[in-house]
């Protein structure tokens, strides 16, 4: 820094900073204002922002602005360097304020202590209805605002770590979008918006008989902007951790987002939103995408990712995934008494989860091993007999599984580990939308799971195999046994969602686990990207986003029968002109590429080298 | 038990002609073609609609009924082969002229195989229809204490007879020659000047047309159905690999194999439905213990 330089001066980027800071403080004032109520939102918004509040909001704006602008000036360089220049002679020489710096640092830990204490204060203090505390962050996990203050920690922490990370700028968008004020304006925006959202009107948990177009009065319009406001400031989140990031070109980054197609910055800005919206969105739904979300997509999900482990990253195809379904489902049936025969002690469906994997996983084990050791196709018609013997056992066996009258009555899915109480037929929410919940409690864990297990030795061993299983096999790979652990893999998570299913449904009957549905979760692989988690995702929600659409608006003489027609048409358009898929794994994408150039197999379909021959 | 030995062998008699379909089609490709199921369910569809069409009354005289009897067998077995066809130009072509990985024929057969079957249910209703009773069920011979009736007589001629013309096809004719190149070596098949792509069309047209035959056969002996093929095509698959897939006499031998051994339990059983778990479970103990077949693999060394 020179001398030159005036003591204080604010730059464009500390005004920038500056608003951003501003409108957190105003937000952080509107949380912790009084409750309002739904018939006079506005009136408490008010009170909330004009009352005796504004000191707060100030004092807030004011200590958050002067942190950000001290934080600008060690993006400068000054604190940087007092570090790295331990003599006092040489930072002289450089041009230092240090009574100003040693200042700074002093201010600052004085600001941190504050809000720790008013943290500490809030929480050991008396309950206030809609007063930020952390009691209540961790009791109300249906209270959007709870989200809310996780995606702003989340937007604040990136954007910092994007900051200290950036080593120069380049971006590649219009230049109005680069100019300041453009900035100012949209992070104020976003700013307001989430204040907005971070609503003191609405009641503490949602119904959804504020979130549909009933009424015609105002406040029916006023209770929806918080929607409004969340999606924007979301999709904003979104954007703009993604510009943030290629601004961010060091060569790091710049490499990383080769590989990966984003950055890790963007992906954990992006995870943050898409929780957000995965927990928030279905609430606001219309009915038919409630319909569709609750009955189709998130069960299709679960399926589909398991099923992604067979036939994404293993490369095997297996029709039978619909029998492990049936185990799992049976099972939960089983152990909570509800077949004809009854179990040496019942369980709750939550505690059957481990048996139903159990099962699904040892008869995934004694089918595969036989026939992994043949060629990969033998696979295929052993699930697809599988399959079938499933069906027509639970058919006809009237007196272990009920027969074609199905089952007793499934008890509801209950969890009571310590600190978690969950019902699935509870209060507050309905049956539906826990369900779904449910489902995505469960999904995210497993999610992580197999990514890290596609990122782990077994998923290279996997890819290995795919691409060559002679080479994979020289190197000390064995085929059999990764296969095998594939397909046992694939079959326990089926097994899971049956359990789930059972006890969504509460009865079970054999034509729930018709042939169809292997295909069904067959096409939602393909279709999405076969080996991308993400593809696949995306191909259950637009599969059945268009089941349910053609179900609803029934133009072409669509029936329900009808949809394999258009699911088998689909398969085969999809293998001639995409293999790979709609949002496909950039690895298998290439693999298919090469396979067709006569370059490695892109399945695991030949037999396994250690195995007998066939 | 003669009765479970007699409906053994009948049954069976349809698997070997289901299954010399897969094993020809196994043959030249190397695949499983999961969508010859469907090809069953068309070909009795097809005899289906013949007889329906032309048999006026149910008290047609014997020769008329013959002759019927002997249109239909034509017309489900050229409408099997037509579907056959059909499948392999639209679902097996394309991904062939791209050299496509072995998982998308596999899935592309499925689809086909799905889309048929949906199909047929659409379009012809998705509840079983009873075909005209062509064949008289009151002529009836007792066999070693067993009743033999018309029906399982000219099911008996039909299979003899198609089975004598595919082995002379594959054996002595210009195209078996050309199909056993293919299946032996395609790419020198190539050079020797035969065209690869109509030999692998007119293998699926011939397993195709005793398929649509077959198909016929179960659909006389009880009802047609847009999901009938499925079962049947399932356990005819274990009898092609119960004789050694790509191996044409397997196949035969092996659907009869296959008949005996799931219906002959039956008689300490007593329950039909264990029919295909008896099946199933032949498949995997054949690929547990035996995974080539009572006799073996490779079109190209039997025939």
């Amino acid at each position: 820094m020179s001398s030159r330089e005036p003591r204080f001066s604010l730059n464009k980027e500390d005004v920038r900073l500056g608003a951003t800071c501003f409108a957190g403080a105003l937000l952080l004032a509107v949380m912790t204002g009084p409750a309002g109520t739904p018939e006079q939102p506005l009136g408490a918004a008010k009170q909330a922002i004009f009352s005796s509040h504004v000191f707060g909001f100030l004092v807030f704006g004011a200590l958050l602005a002067s942190l950000s602008v001290f934080r600008r000036k060690v993006r400068m360089g000054e604190w940087h360097s007092r570090r790295e220049t331990p003599r006092r002679s040489m930072r002289s020489v450089l041009g230092m304020r240090l009574a100003t710096m040693g200042a700074s640092w002093w201010l600052l830990a004085f600001v941190i202590a504050v809000l720790i204490a008013l943290l500490l204060a809030d929480y050991t203090g008396p309950y206030v209805a809609n007063k930020f505390s952390v009691a209540q962050l961790m009791g109300q996990f249906h209270n959007t605002r709870t989200y809310g203050y996780i995606v702003f920690v989340l937007w604040i922490v990136n954007s910092w770590r994007l900051r200290f990370s950036t080593r120069e700028h380049r971006v590649h968008l219009p230049a109005f979008v680069k100019s300041v004020w453009f900035r100012v304006v949209a992070s104020a925006l976003a700013g307001f918006g989430f204040a907005l959202c971070a609503d003191p009107w609405l009641p503490e948990r949602f119904s959804f008989s504020y979130f549909t177009f009933s009424g015609p009065s105002t406040h029916a319009f006023l209770s929806h902007l918080p929607t409004w406001l969340w999606s924007l400031g979301g999709l904003f989140l979104g954007a703009r951790a993604v510009l943030a990031d290629r601004k961010t070109s060091t060569k790091t980054n710049r490499l990383r987002a080769r590989q990966f197609g984003v950055s890790t910055n963007t992906r954990f800005a992006l995870y943050g939103v898409a929780l957000f919206v995965a927990f928030e969105a279905p609430k606001f739904m219309s009915p038919f995408w409630q319909l569709a979300i609750f009955q189709q997509i998130g069960i299709f999900c679960f399926l589909a990712i398991g099923l992604n482990i067979v036939v994404g990253f293993a490369g095997l195809l297996d029709l039978g995934y619909v029998a492990f379904y049936a185990l799992g489902a049976y099972v939960c049936a089983y152990f909570s008494g509800a077949l004809p025969i009854h179990p040496p002690f019942i369980l709750s469906p939550f505690l059957s989860i481990p048996f139903a994997i159990l099962v699904c996983m040892l008869s995934g084990v004694l089918l595969g091993l036989p026939t992994l050791r043949l060629r990969g196709d033998y696979l295929a018609i052993v699930t697809l007999g599988f399959g079938e013997i499933i069906y027509v056992l639970a058919t006809n066996l009237q007196s272990v599984t009920g027969g074609a009258n199905g089952t007793g009555i499934i008890p509801s899915f209950t969890m009571n580990v310590p600190g978690i109480h969950f019902a699935l037929n509870g209060q507050a929410l309905s049956g539906d939308l826990n369900f779904y919940y449910l489902l995505l409690v469960i999904m995210i864990p497993v999610l992580l799971l197999f990514t890290s297990l596609n990122n782990s030795r077994v998923g290279r061993s996997w890819a290995a195999i795919r691409e060559d299983e002679v080479a994979a096999a020289s190197l000390g790979i064995s085929g059999l046994k990764y296969k095998v652990m594939a397909f046992a893999i694939g079959a326990s998570t089926s097994g899971v969602a049956g359990v789930l299913i059972s006890v969504k449904s509460g009865v079970l009957f054999p034509s729930n686990f018709a042939l169809q549905v292997s295909i069904t979760v067959l096409v939602l692989v393909i279709f999405g990207g076969m080996g991308s988690i993400t593809g696949v995702l995306i191909g259950s929600a637009v599969i059945g986003w268009i089941l349910q659409f053609l179900l609803f608006h029934s133009f072409i003489d669509y029936q329900d029968a009808d949809k394999y027609m258009y699911i088998g048409a689909m398969l085969i358009l999809a293998m001639i002109f995409r293999p790979q898929g709609l949002w496909p794994s950039k690895r298998r994408e290439r693999e298919f590429h090469d396979a067709e150039g006569g370059l490695g197999s892109a399945d695991a379909m030949s037999a396994p080298s250690d195995g007998s021959a066939a | 038990m003669s009765n479970y030995i007699a409906a053994g062998l009948f049954a069976g008699l349809i698997y070997s002609m289901v299954a010399l379909g897969y094993t020809l089609v196994y043959g030249v490709l190397r695949l499983i073609n999961f969508a010859h199921s469907e090809v069953l369910m068309s070909g009795a569809f097809g005899g289906y609609f013949f007889l329906h069409a032309f048999m006026k009354s149910n008290i047609a005289s014997t020769p008329t009924r013959f002759i019927l009897l002997f249109g239909a067998i034509v017309a489900s077995g050229l409408v099997g082969a037509i579907v056959a066809f059909a499948v392999e130009r639209f679902a097996y072509r394309p991904l062939r002229r791209r050299n496509a990985p072995k998982l998308t024929y596999l899935i592309s057969a499925i689809g086909a195989s799905y889309f048929l079957l949906n199909f047929a249910g659409k379009e012809w209703g998705r509840n079983p229809i009873e075909p005209p009773p062509v064949i008289s069920a009151a002529v009836q011979w007792q066999v070693f204490g067993t009743h033999v009736n018309l029906y399982d007589l000219v099911l008996l001629m039909v299979t003899l007879v198609l089975f004598g013309i595919v082995n002379w096809i594959v054996v002595k004719s210009k195209m078996g020659r050309s199909i056993r190149a293919v299946a032996q070596d395609s790419e020198t098949a190539t050079l020797m000047g035969v065209n690869v792509n109509s030999t692998i069309a007119q293998t699926f047209a011939i397993g195709g047309f005793m398929g649509g035959i077959a198909g016929l056969f179960i659909g006389l002996a009880g009802i047609v159905d847009y999901n009938m093929g499925f079962t049947p095509a399932l356990l005819a698959f274990t009898a092609a690999v119960l004789g050694g897939i790509g191996n044409i006499r397997g196949a035969m031998v092996g659907g009869v194999v296959l008949g005996l051994c799931m219906n002959v339990p039956l008689y300490w059983l007593q329950q039909p439905y264990y029919a295909p778990v008896i099946g199933f479970s032949i498949l995997v103990l054949v690929l547990l213990v035996r995974p080539t077949g009572l006799f073996g693999e490779s079109l190209g060394r039997s025939a």
